[in-house]
């Protein structure tokens, strides 16, 4: 049975449905939009479809909170009228407002297991799981410093004693023409600050897709947005170092000035990822594009921004993996802090490769010697130079220093093979994994069934994929670090939630293109052909080509069972695990 | 001390202070003048209740009723201990009763099949993992058929492209019914190697009468026959892993039955018959 309809398009739900052809004339009118040559857009995609479609105009009132520290966002503001204040005053979101997430009642869990159509992939009206773009969540806690208002577009949550929130705390004002929330938007990550209204404001916001196209056929814009993606990123990047921790925001200043930025690798590392895994064991880390040389003189100290590189020793006729590093560790501290003391230049043991696509920060070693050092007290500089790690693959500290990968190196329960495996593999970029001691799994497929109980009758993973040992990461969403499968996404269906990280796909956005599914580097997101509620196949009325959807593992977010997964599996064989953290697998395995 | 060590040694022992709680109480029952049959035998019946609700749990993976990894645990000690409490409700004699007896059966079938699954449950996990490839159960016929079809067309390839015979007619003789069918219910009860290193030792006498080309093939075949073996491997355990499962669920509805039926006859001749 089939049943025609109309296949999903782009833009069939906008950003904000309010947004009208006034809105859009009066965009088009003000800068940076009246500067946009609109023939540089084609035709089904015009510069004024996607004003209307991916951007939304928001009014604020003084203390309105714009977006909240710690959530995840994928859309930046521009200011129209009106000043905003960016506070960095690392606060939790839940002291900021955010909401524990509303998990789904027994009953509502009941009412769902009655409801689960025979047949897989039926479509009800159901709401949408909806990606959580704004800050319109209030917590309960007492400590909290914010409160709801109701207005005309719903609830608004607003800060409540505006100088309690910013005593103390570095903060700046922005003000019309100004653009901020690109860091999120294009790392895919955490919002680094807290904006609130500073007085009545209006804020255009762009979402993530059309802030792409925007980039994408404006060079001036894109350059002004990565110019100042760099200055934020590393402003909060420094700031977040240990190593710097101490220096003042001037000191910092003067640290920023001598910083350089470096990129190493392809950004579109799916090929060369899948060469790796085809290709020869070990023979992956030749082919990674080299940072620093074993053996080569030290030069100041790499921080890395995003992504992942490989430490590494020569053994044998191949390179033995010490660990990995990703985005806020940093590499080459010790070595300066001793070339520093020693007044000598000194030799890496170590030789650093990008894993993909690497964004780094180099501080150099004249930088450091006259603006960090001479800040650090005699008991830091010890510290930080005892914290030499990695000499012949042991880690010689036990050292719990932030920066120290100790965490991310190999220890007795973690064998090398599965170090060289999670890397090799690229599976350091997985933050919910889900991992299966094939030790203990007694292969029932109660993970599989409970999976597909609660989504659609279709498990969301397949119980296979790559192992080393008894340890085999499945097939299942792993919820990356860095989620290339968001980039393309031309409706914004896939997201990260706010208030977890999760990725999710939203399906009533989902137009099934199949870009996240051709994009994941590990095939963990599927296409899937959908039926209406009487189970006919959904077919598209011009092509009879059935329609898709892109389905994953979800986390079971709405669920109040957690992971279904997870909940089903009798002999703890299962879990959802971050592989960036090797001490919380080896914690695991040596149960 | 591990986690799964400490869990067990607390399991272990609440579930032998139970019992020796209970003996205890039967002991004082006794002593009293009492029937300590009627307190052991509701005990019993709830202990199986519990038992039996491990499988409706598993029913219900949206409800939020605890870990099924906890309910195991749950499961198993409540078993354990309901051995112990089971021989002190038959005063540790074999009943006498037709109903009782077949009751007692009922009730160490499921015991024994529920040890039995216990201990393979434990064991062929990790013998499975030993096994280079992970395979699907549900995959393993799709995957016989294409390694018969690769070995077949191989072998075929070779008599066309070497013109010779000889591998061809070693493989119709000894491989060919080997790829082509599943192994018998011998294999499937006691699984060992004994049919791959003697096809193995075979085909390596063979070779000796093999050309350049085909002794290339032959080597692709041994690959061939090992992974055919490990698909076997994999069938026979999983399939002993989904089996014992289906028999001991299957015992525990019988057992339910039993149990009430015995519980409503005993309060219904609890006068005694006259």
């Amino acid at each position: 049975m089939e049943v025609a309809v109309k296949r999903p398009q782009r833009w069939d739900q906008p950003f904000s449905p309010e947004m009208r052809e006034v809105d859009v004339d009066h965009l088009l009118r003000m800068d940076p939009f009246s500067q946009i040559d609109a023939k540089l857009f084609p035709a089904g995609q015009s510069l004024r479809d996607l004003l209307r479609n991916d951007t939304r105009i928001i009014e604020y009132r003084p203390g309105d909170l714009v977006v909240r520290e710690g959530d995840y966002g994928s859309s930046a503001f521009l200011i129209l009228s009106g000043q905003v204040r960016v506070v960095l005053a690392g606060l939790s979101s839940e002291s900021l407002g955010r909401e524990p997430r509303q998990q789904s009642s027994w009953w509502n869990a009941l009412w769902q297991l009655a409801r689960n159509p025979r047949l897989p992939e039926v479509r009800r009206d159901k709401s949408p799981a909806v990606v959580s773009l704004d800050v319109g969540q209030q917590s309960e806690e007492e400590d909290c410093l914010t409160a709801v208002r109701n207005t005309l577009e719903g609830p608004r949550v607003f800060v409540q004693d505006v100088p309690l929130l910013i005593e103390g705390t570095e903060n700046d004002t922005l003000g019309p023409g100004q653009l901020f929330g690109e860091y999120a938007a294009l790392t895919r990550s955490q919002r680094p600050a807290t904006v609130l209204a500073e007085s009545d404001a209006v804020l255009v916001e762009i979402r993530w897709q059309g802030l792409r196209d925007l980039m994408r056929r404006t060079p001036a814009l894109r350059e002004h947005i990565e110019e100042l993606y760099r200055q934020n990123s590393l402003r909060v990047h420094l700031r977040e170092t240990p190593l710097l921790a101490s220096l003042t925001s001037k000191q910092l200043d003067a640290v920023a000035e001598a910083t350089l930025f470096e990129s190493h690798g392809e950004f579109d590392w799916q090929d060369e990822y899948e060469q790796a895994i085809k290709g020869r064991r070990g023979d992956a880390v030749g082919r990674e594009p080299l940072i620093v040389e074993e053996g080569q003189p030290s030069d100041g100290v790499l921080l890395v921004r995003s992504g992942f590189v490989r430490v590494s020793q020569r053994f044998g006729g191949g390179h033995r993996t010490i660990a990995y590093l990703g985005k806020g560790r940093a590499f080459g501290v010790a070595e300066s802090v001793e070339s520093y003391r020693s007044q000598q230049v000194v030799n890496q043991e170590l030789s650093l490769r990008a894993l993909g696509y690497v964004d780094l920060l180099r501080i150099p070693q004249e930088a450091l010697e006259t603006l960090v050092f001479p800040h650090l007290s005699q008991q830091e500089i010890d510290r930080w130079e005892a914290d030499r790690l990695y000499k012949f693959g042991h880690c010689k500290c036990d050292s719990k220093l932030p920066e120290s990968p100790c965490e991310s190196k190999t220890n007795d329960t973690l064998k090398q093979g599965t170090l060289e495996f999670l890397v090799e593999r690229r599976l350091i970029n997985g933050q919910k994994a889900m991992a299966i001691d094939l030790d203990r799994c007694t292969r029932c497929d109660d993970c599989v069934r409970a999976c597909a109980a609660t989504h659609d009758n279709n498990p969301r993973f397949v119980r296979q994929g790559p192992r080393s040992g008894p340890i085999q990461i499945t097939q299942a969403c792993m919820h990356c670090v860095d989620p290339v499968c968001m980039i393309g996404c031309p409706t914004g269906a896939i997201g990260r939630d706010a208030a977890t990280g999760v990725v999710r796909i939203n399906d009533q956005t989902c137009i099934g293109c199949a870009t996240c599914a051709n994009s994941c580097p590990y095939d963990n997101i599927r296409m899937v052909e959908i039926r209406d509620r009487r189970g006919s196949v959904m077919i598209d009325q011009s092509t009879r080509q059935p329609i898709e959807k892109a389905t994953k593992c979800d986390m079971c977010l709405d669920l109040p069972t957690g992971p279904a997964c997870l909940a089903a599996c009798p002999h703890d064989a299962l879990v959802r695990i971050d592989l960036g953290n090797l001490g919380e697998l080896s914690g695991w395995l040596d149960r | 001390m591990h986690h799964f060590a400490r869990r067990r040694w607390i399991n272990a022992t609440i579930s032998v202070a139970l019992v020796a709680l209970v003996a205890l109480w039967v002991r004082f029952v006794e002593s009293s003048l009492g029937r300590s049959a009627y307190h052991t035998g509701w005990l019993l019946l709830a202990m199986l209740v519990a038992l039996a609700s491990y499988s409706l749990r598993k029913r219900l993976p949206v409800l939020p009723l605890g870990r099924s990894a906890i309910w195991l645990q749950a499961h198993l000690y409540i078993a354990f201990a309901s051995v112990g409490i089971f021989l002190l409700h038959i005063q540790f004699r074999w009943p006498n009763g037709i109903l009782e007896s077949i009751l007692a059966c009922v009730f160490a079938a499921t015991i024994i099949s529920g040890l039995v699954g216990l201990y393979w449950t434990r064991t062929i996990p990790k013998k499975l993992a030993k096994v280079g490839e992970e395979v699907l159960y549900e995959e393993i016929p799709r995957l016989r058929v294409i390694l018969r079809d690769r070995a077949q067309n191989m072998v075929l390839a070779t008599v066309r492209t070497s013109g010779e015979a000889t591998l061809g007619e070693y493989y119709e003789q000894r491989l060919r019914s080997y790829f082509a069918r599943p192994r018998g219910w011998r294999y499937r009860l006691r699984p060992s190697s004994d049919v791959r290193k003697a096809l193995m030792a075979d085909l390596t006498e063979a070779t000796r009468y093999f050309s350049d080309t085909e002794r290339k093939s032959a080597e692709q075949l041994f690959s061939l026959v090992r992974r055919r073996d490990d698909l076997d491997y994999h069938d026979a355990l999983q399939w002993r892993l989904k089996t014992w499962l289906f028999v001991h669920v299957a015992l525990t509805y019988p057992l339910l039955l039993l149990a009430l039926a015995h519980g409503w006859l005993a309060h219904l001749f609890a006068g005694g018959l006259s």
